[in-house]
């Protein structure tokens, strides 16, 4: 049944979507407003977009102190090796739940599902000593490491799925052809399924960016805090650096939104068409 | 270019109950299955879904577990070999192409995988392409290509690389019915193109009747009877295969067999007919005894308004005009009958057989005959 809206209707409907958009974009307007400004600027009012104390400092500034570079180098590290880690280990654990049988199978997949219904902040105290008597505080791989038990599952439940979209007669073909599974996993699996992979890596880049609270108690030293840790330094008991913490906030925030613009092409359904009789 | 040999193999699948209340089932997909296929031969699995040719298939391919047996290919104990060490393609039912590849990677891949040098790929992906008439796809993806060309595809890349066993699981069942008479007559003409051992599975008595060499009919993972076409269709082993071999299938009517010294007669209703010599021959051997039978004659094999003595009569339920024959369903004493009625001379010879309860007379000869006891066996086997 096809109803026609009335005009007055799309009329409401465009207002109500604008004011939603303007309501969930504001924060990102003022936060770039805020980082061309220069801190006293900023409470002026009524508020201006643009004021004569416009300029790029703060973004000069970040870009030439080595301490603020580290911040976004750690971010860099961190982020990366999660991603890349998350992807090879989750990748081969969702062709082993899509394509083996093996005991306890569903009560693994449970408690992987589990993992990710546990609160963080519970297991913040565990793990804090966890990491202390790996002899792993204040470094890397505390952070890669419980940034994976946070990501995997994700990962894998979603790879599982995919793969369970893909024929198995491909691997079959693959495995006579005289490869091995590993051949049929990495050669032909996983180039089809970018898509797939393409959403789970930046879900988590993106959850091992912007992550806060493990990033806090397990690192110590300033030269290995990430970016959101970097960002609350500038909060000191008598200043408040708005403008130079919108700047930060601004250059954390573009690798994420290069990250989108780039794999967007990506997103697209069909990869596998062609392969399989539908 | 290579014989298999399939000595009592068997396959068991396990699933493992999800509570303990349950208990772990046992599915026998495959039970003691013996076969000798020789070099070249072109050997069809064929059975209604479910009756483990395609398993039979997989375990030959080595994508299947072996529950218990020995399987040979060219005299070599392959059990516990890997699929890929065995030298064998297979054509998939959905093609299985690889989709982020090429036409030329997709056929080229098993070559690679198999470290051929690039001039060599080159040369034989072309040859193959050739064979098959895709030179012009080649640079296309699979998805740019409709379903004949995919199967085509599908079989390059399994001839490619000179397998001493070509394996085909069901390769026509996804083409359209025009399509698949086409492919069916190029599979033909490829088997001659290419010399290696086929062994085919389908669900299609068609297919298995002019493709194979031999057929292995099977039910219920059991082998019903492995014969030529023309044997299988001529001599069925049982009730399963004379019904599943041939369309329209063959009809079965109660009778009784007679027997009168080394002369045998089966009556069906009051229709008697003698068996030939050869029949009577072959049941006086094995001193068959006077018995309840099921009687099977083949649809074309059943004659109308012949007047032979005591003639069956029925009445049709629906005439099938088939341009060269009419395919009468009939309701005679309780039984369905199939008879095919020659389209030949007039109009008038045969307008009669198009009209709805129409009551027609039909009779059979004793060659005709195929008798069956009452477990289904044929009794001259």
């Amino acid at each position: 049944m096809v109803r026609r809206q009335s005009k007055l209707s799309k009329v409401l409907l465009s207002i109500v979507l604008i004011l939603f958009g303007i309501y969930a974009a504001f924060p990102i307007i003022w936060m770039l407003i805020c980082s061309f400004k220069q801190n006293d600027y900023i409470f002026y009012w009524p508020p201006k977009i643009i004021d004569e104390s416009f300029s790029f400092n703060t973004y000069i500034k970040v870009l030439t102190d080595p301490v603020k570079l580290r911040f976004f180098l750690n971010s860099y590290i961190v982020s990366g090796v999660v991603v890349v880690l998350t992807l090879i280990i989750g990748i081969m654990a969702a062709y082993a739940f899509s394509r083996y049988n093996f005991k306890f199978k569903k009560p693994i997949n449970s408690l992987i599902v589990g993992v990710q219904a546990i609160p963080q902040i519970v297991l913040l105290i565990p793990y804090m000593g966890i990491i202390v008597a790996m002899k792993l505080f204040n470094t890397y791989w505390a952070l890669i490491l419980t940034y994976l038990v946070m990501t995997l599952p994700y990962c894998i439940l979603m790879m599982t799925g995919y793969f369970n979209t893909l024929s198995k007669e491909l691997d079959d073909s693959v495995r006579i052809d005289g490869g091995s599974r590993f051949r049929a996993l990495w050669g032909v699996l996983v180039p089809i399924s970018t898509p797939a992979l393409v959403s789970v890596g930046l879900y988590t880049f993106m959850t091992a960016w912007n992550e806060y609270l493990f990033a806090l108690v397990l690192t110590q030293t300033t030269n290995m805090r990430t970016i959101p840790i970097g960002i609350n330094l500038l909060i000191t008991e008598h200043n408040y650096d708005w403008s130079m913490m919108m700047s930060m906030s601004v250059l954390g925030s573009l690798p994420i939104l290069i990250l989108f613009l780039f794999f967007q092409k990506y997103f697209i359904s069909g990869m596998s068409s062609g392969a399989i009789k539908e | 270019m290579a014989t298999i040999t399939l000595k009592n193999i068997s396959k068991v699948f396990e699933s493992t109950g999800k509570k303990k209340s349950e208990e772990n089932t046992r599915t026998l997909a495959v039970s003691d299955f013996n076969l000798e296929i020789k070099d070249k031969e072109f050997v069809v699995l064929v059975g209604p879904s479910g009756c483990g040719k395609s398993t039979t298939l997989r375990m030959i391919a080595g994508l299947e577990e072996i529950s218990s047996g020995e399987l040979y290919i060219d005299d070599v104990l392959v059990n516990d070999i890997e699929p890929k060490d065995r030298d064998i393609a297979m054509v998939f039912q959905n093609y299985a192409l690889y989709p982020h590849m090429t036409v030329y990677d997709n056929i080229a891949y098993p070559l690679k995988l198999h470290k051929v040098p690039k001039a060599e790929i080159q040369e034989r992906v072309m040859e193959a392409a050739r064979i098959l008439d895709i030179e012009q796809y080649l640079k296309r993806k699979p998805k740019a290509l409709s379903g004949g060309q995919r199967q085509r595809v599908a079989i390059g890349r399994a001839i490619v690389r000179n397998p001493k066993v070509l394996l085909m699981d069901e390769p026509l069942s996804n083409l359209d019915a025009k399509l698949r008479n086409q492919m069916r007559a190029e599979i033909i003409a490829l088997r001659s193109k290419i010399n290696t051992t086929f062994v085919y599975v389908t669900h299609d008595q068609t297919e298995a009747m002019t493709l194979g060499d031999r057929i292995v009919i099977m039910k219920d993972g059991f082998i019903q009877q492995a014969a030529s076409p023309q044997d299988a269709f001529d001599h069925p082993a049982n009730i399963f295969v004379a019904g599943f071999i041939g369309a329209p299938s063959m009809n079965f009517f109660p009778g009784k067999l007679l027997r009168q010294g080394d002369v045998y007669c089966v009556q069906v209703e009051d229709l008697i007919v003698q068996l030939p010599e050869e029949k009577c021959a072959r049941l006086a051997g094995k001193d068959v005894q006077p018995q309840d039978i099921t009687v099977g004659v083949r649809p074309s094999h059943i004659n109308v308004d012949t007047g032979v003595e005591n003639e069956l009569t029925g009445t049709i339920n629906v005439s099938e005009m088939m341009g060269t024959e009419v395919h009468l369903h009939v309701k005679s004493s309780g039984n369905d009958v199939v008879i095919i009625v020659p389209v030949i001379g007039s109009y008038a010879s045969y307008e009669k057989y198009l009209r709805q309860d129409e009551v027609v007379k039909f009779s059979f000869t004793g060659e005709a005959c195929h008798v069956f006891d009452s477990e289904g066996k044929n009794l001259e086997f």
